[in-house]
């Protein structure tokens, strides 16, 4: 198709920042609006998130030569529910309490429209070295904004980090930030400010060009 | 023939499938007795604290209704009786301890539960939950905005009198469901 | 297009488009209005002041400093001269500090204003721009982020204001223990609630002079006493028992605060005069409703902010007719 594929590095740094899931693409924002209030969570929800796009990335990648265009999605849904499945039970058997505590987002992760868009676009068409590099940056782009997000609404909901003390005792809790509320709030305000960011450089750059 | 064709097309998901099916069987294989156990865990676990002197337990039906035997020893110590009901935010899941004849409260944990964090939520904490051990079940327990004055009364929890109401409501109507029911198998256990 | 004359040809009155408040008549200014609402609440202002004494005169300074404040803060970030002139910002502060319990700790008032202002106002593009009232939005963050400092148990704090400030809010002992109150109070004001809303007279006073001088348009209270007045009614005529009159239903809570003060934010309401009693009508029927089967004993928070959630529409809904009949579709 185009004369130009991305390599496996630039698929890997693009997934990262440039191209960030979250705050760049706008996907997979269920996960990130339910499960960020708290690091514990999103960095599990990060880890599971991952384990199913590198393992289902790998796999589109190996058979994309048999994949007819018609079935193609369907054999996506169904690689990334396998995979999906084998991640939840296995929280539900070594993390618990998490798995309780994550409920029905774990299961979910089969409609994260990151990894479905990853098997479309990179790893349907690409190598396995480099579907899987592309799955590694886009996972730890997820894991980045999810804690972004949890590191807001952690301290200033319940005072803490990882769970740990970090705000002086006085603090009063904001409890509406560990509210569902506080998610849609968080995620509104670093979006702005990463759009705020990015149009000041670019802004920086064409200026320094015109120069 | 279309179907045919259809199919054969098909054949890779068809592949897929039995292949992914295949595994997952594998996984549960592997899996479903420890997440079983870490299921039932999460209820025995509690069962010393929730009837004192209790080493262990089973669960057991009774009237249809899943409840956990404590025993010590091989001897029915009390009952812990898992029960829920609506609260102020969200339903409230609870694991209520009574002893062996089910005339009195022996403890009480919240398994679950989405109260308001910093007011609701101190449900969940051992100075209010801790009120009901050695209450009566002879009548149904009452909340009361400060300091209780009688034995069937339970203290509020400040501005969420609405959870402590719920979670008392639950306690009430458990009891009232099972006690009959538990202090007959009680007495109907062969080493008695 | 090829139909329509140059602008420099059209004959006619200069038709200004601009964001709201709309300001149809000469030496109408938005600061002339909202120096008419701080006027307004001067009565229900000096009411708090006699309650709660140092309490009140703290939460207002809070309020009013914090929203200007953050105003001044906020125009800076965005390049803008400082907006503090038309003194929104005195009146978001005012409002909010008046919706408060005398009891709230510091912070609350600072969080709901950088709130009321932030993201009730700026990020919509500031004044005449905002979808929900500034100040409403500041009340429901804190209300939702502080449950404990602003639930009906902090009313009823024990504290070194007035002896009223230790007795449960007339609509809470309502709700919980099924007390009545007596009415005069009520009117007068001498009763536990948030700083503004204790006195009915004094909202009346205010309202009535906003609504003279044409700042508050009458429809919108109107409309939301009728409503309360009339669901009030059934209830009562249903549990005639309970002694929680119409009257009570108008004078306890902050229902005519609301109506006079809050829901006639001509930013956030509608402007067409049907829609202003579908909008009045409605916020008096949502309060009725969250009071009688909410968690909260007031609902006027929320329905103030539903409604005005619902003003587009209303506006879209009620677009007068022209005068002659509407206008021929175009071929």
């Amino acid at each position: 198709m185009s004369a130009h594929q991305p390599t496996a590095a630039e698929r890997f740094l693009q997934g990262i920042i440039p191209e960030n899931p979250i705050y760049r693409q706008l996907l997979g924002l269920c996960p990130t609006l339910a499960v960020t209030n708290g690091m514990r969570a999103a960095m599990t929800m990060a880890g599971a998130t991952a384990f199913v796009l590198i393992c289902a990335s790998v796999l589109t990648s190996l058979i994309r030569g048999l994949l007819k265009p018609h079935l193609r999605i369907l054999v996506f849904t169904l690689t990334i529910a396998a995979f999906v499945t084998i991640a939840d039970r296995f929280l539900a058997a070594y993390m618990y309490a998490m798995s309780k505590q994550l409920g029905p987002y774990i299961p979910l992760i089969i409609v994260n429209c990151i990894i479905i868009s990853r098997c479309e676009v990179c790893s349907s068409k690409q190598g396995v070295f480099t579907a899987a590099a592309d799955a590694g940056g886009v996972s730890l782009g997820f894991a980045l904004a999810l804690a972004s997000i949890a590191t807001v609404r952690e301290i200033l909901g319940a005072g803490t980090w990882f769970g740990l003390r970090v705000m002086p005792a006085v603090w009063p809790d904001w409890v509406v930030m560990v509210l569902p509320p506080g998610a849609f709030l968080t995620l509104g305000l670093l979006l702005g400010g990463a759009n705020w960011i990015r149009a000041a450089r670019e802004k920086r750059r064409g200026a320094s060009r015109a120069a | 023939m279309s179907g045919w064709r259809d199919l054969r097309s098909g054949w890779l998901v068809l592949a897929l499938a039995l292949f992914f099916g295949a595994a997952l069987a594998g996984v549960h294989r592997l899996l479903a007795a420890r997440i079983a156990a870490n299921v039932l865990h999460e209820t025995l676990s509690q069962i010393p604290a929730l009837v004192p002197g209790a080493d262990g337990g089973a669960p057991v039906d009774i009237r249809g209704r899943t409840v956990y035997r404590a025993e010590a020893a091989g001897r029915t110590l009390g009952w812990v009786v898992p029960s829920g009901g609506q609260g102020f935010a969200d339903r409230i899941d609870l694991l209520i301890g009574l002893d062996a004849d089910g005339s009195t409260l022996t403890g009480l944990y919240i398994l679950g539960q989405k109260e308001t964090p910093g007011l609701g939520n101190k449900i969940i904490e051992e100075p209010w939950r801790g009120q009901f051990r050695g209450k009566s079940t002879g009548q149904p327990l009452v909340v009361k905005k400060g300091d209780p004055s009688s034995g069937n009364e339970i203290r509020s929890v400040t501005g969420a009198t609405i959870s402590a109401e719920s979670v008392c409501g639950i306690v009430n109507q458990t009891v009232a469901e099972m006690q009959a029911a538990l202090a007959q198998a009680t007495r109907e256990e062969p080493d008695r | 297009m090829s139909g329509i004359a140059a602008p420099e040809a059209s004959p006619g009155p200069r038709l200004e488009v601009s964001p709201g408040p709309h300001i149809a008549r000469a030496g109408l200014t938005t600061r002339r209005m909202m120096l008419d609402v701080l006027i307004a609440l001067a009565p229900v202002t000096a009411v708090s002041i006699y309650l709660f004494r140092w309490h009140a005169i703290l939460q207002i300074a809070i309020g009013v400093l914090g929203c200007s404040l953050f105003e001044l803060l906020f125009a800076r970030m965005r390049g803008r001269p400082s907006p503090l002139g038309d003194l929104s910002a005195a009146v978001t502060g005012l409002i909010l500090a008046l919706s408060l319990p005398w009891s709230a700790p510091w912070y609350v008032g600072l969080v709901g204003s950088l709130v009321a202002v932030g993201i009730g106002k700026v990020v919509f593009g500031g004044l005449g721009q905002n979808i929900f009232n500034p100040a409403m939005v500041g009340r429901a963050f804190v209300m939702v982020c502080f449950p404990a400092a602003l639930g009906a148990a902090a009313y009823q704090m024990a504290g070194d204001g007035a002896a009223i400030v230790t007795q449960a809010t007339p609509l809470t002992a309502a709700k919980q223990l099924g007390q009545s109150a007596p009415l005069w109070p009520l009117l007068v004001g001498t009763v536990n609630g948030s700083l503004g809303e204790t006195s009915a007279l004094g909202c009346l006073l205010g309202g009535i002079y906003l609504c003279l001088r044409r700042t508050a348009a009458w429809r919108i209270p109107l409309g939301i006493i009728a409503a309360a007045a009339l669901l009030g009614g059934i209830q009562n005529l249903a549990a005639p028992a309970a002694g929680w009159t119409v009257l009570h239903h108008l004078a306890g809570g902050a229902l005519l605060f609301g109506a006079f003060f809050i829901a006639t934010d001509p930013v956030t309401s509608p402007l067409t005069p049907r829609g202003m009693w579908i909008y009045g009508i409605g916020i008096g029927a949502m309060v009725m409703f969250l009071r009688a089967y909410s968690g909260y004993p007031e609902g006027v928070v929320a329905a103030v902010l539903l409604l005005n959630g619902a003003t587009p529409l209303i506006d879209r809904f009620t677009i007068p007719r022209p005068v002659g009949g509407p206008v021929p579709a175009r071929r």
